[in-house]
């Protein structure tokens, strides 16, 4: 194979993936650290820690996979080095985007685990007891829609 | 309101709902509980009031909320940790019924599935079954 055109190649490629990634990794930061600041309200510096390990695995998850499809067998006209490198940026794309979409839903997952702690119960209670239980009042008997009790 | 405890009163004189209670106090989670045996004294002088009480399960949160039946069944999967999404999912429209009559009918042969699993289920005395409740 011809390799007259694989040094051009590489080199858009490993510039165009080093700035692909740091783009989307400030972009991800920026935005998941709202997320996190949410969630983690209590102690945001553990927010800020969690989005920086984030935010570092995706940088090596991201520049590993594009160092280990860098390499191509040749090029050896223009159209060849130009189909080489789409095809190269179109699978590094595809990554990223996997990424990035695994990273959005842990932030979904981890909001949403803190928001269900916060959540009432799903059904309404059935009776009420006066708030010492000793002297009961078995009054505001609604028996819930969704679900009423079989009796 | 949210409560912030709940109280699971159980029939502590049916093998497999010593099992549940068992399993329930075992997992995380979100709201602490406390167990009862519904047909203890302390049961009835505490929440005597509540005409579910020995029948079904009941569970009594820190506001005095009550749940009985199958709501007290999700009620106590809500305060956990692992199933609390899954309390909402299968109290929602579309499982609801399906839930309630499997709650029901679980709780209903409750002597008879003790009997299946467990041939001699009573061991130590959180299981002696007073004759009124066989």
């Amino acid at each position: 194979m011809e390799t007259l055109y694989l040094v051009p190649v590489y080199a858009v490629y490993a510039t165009v993936t080093l700035a692909l990634t740091v783009f989307l990794a400030r972009t991800l930061s920026r935005n998941g650290a709202v997320f996190l600041e949410d969630v983690f309200k209590d102690s945001p510096k553990l927010g800020d820690a969690v989005n920086r390990l984030l935010v570092v695995g995706f940088y090596l998850v991201n520049l590993g996979y594009g160092a280990l499809i860098m390499k191509a067998t040749g090029a050896a006209t223009v159209v060849e080095a130009v189909e080489v490198l789409a095809w190269k940026l179109g699978a590094l794309l595809m990554s990223l985007a996997f990424m990035h979409f695994v990273n959005l839903y842990v932030f979904y997952r981890i909001r949403r685990r803190s928001r269900i702690a916060q959540l009432p119960p799903p059904i309404a209670p059935q009776m009420q007891l006066q708030a010492q239980y000793g002297t009961s009042m078995p009054h505001a008997f609604a028996p819930n829609a969704a679900m009423p009790v079989a009796r | 309101m949210v409560p912030n405890t709940l109280t699971v009163l159980y029939d502590s004189t049916c093998a497999l709902c010593v099992r549940c209670r068992d399993w329930l106090s075992k997992q995380e989670a979100f709201v602490p509980m406390r167990f009862i045996a519904c047909g203890s004294a302390e049961a009835r002088a505490t929440y005597g009031a509540v005409p579910w009480l020995g029948e079904e399960l009941v569970v009594v949160s820190d506001y005095g909320d009550v749940w009985a039946g199958p709501a007290a069944f999700i009620t106590a999967l809500w305060a956990l940790r692992e199933w609390r999404e899954w309390s909402y999912r299968i109290s929602g429209p579309e499982l609801a019924p399906l839930a309630q009559r499997f709650i029901n009918a679980i709780s209903s042969n409750r002597r008879s599935i003790s009997a299946l699993i467990v041939p001699d289920p009573c061991e130590g005395d959180a299981c002696r079954v007073p004759r009124a409740y066989r």
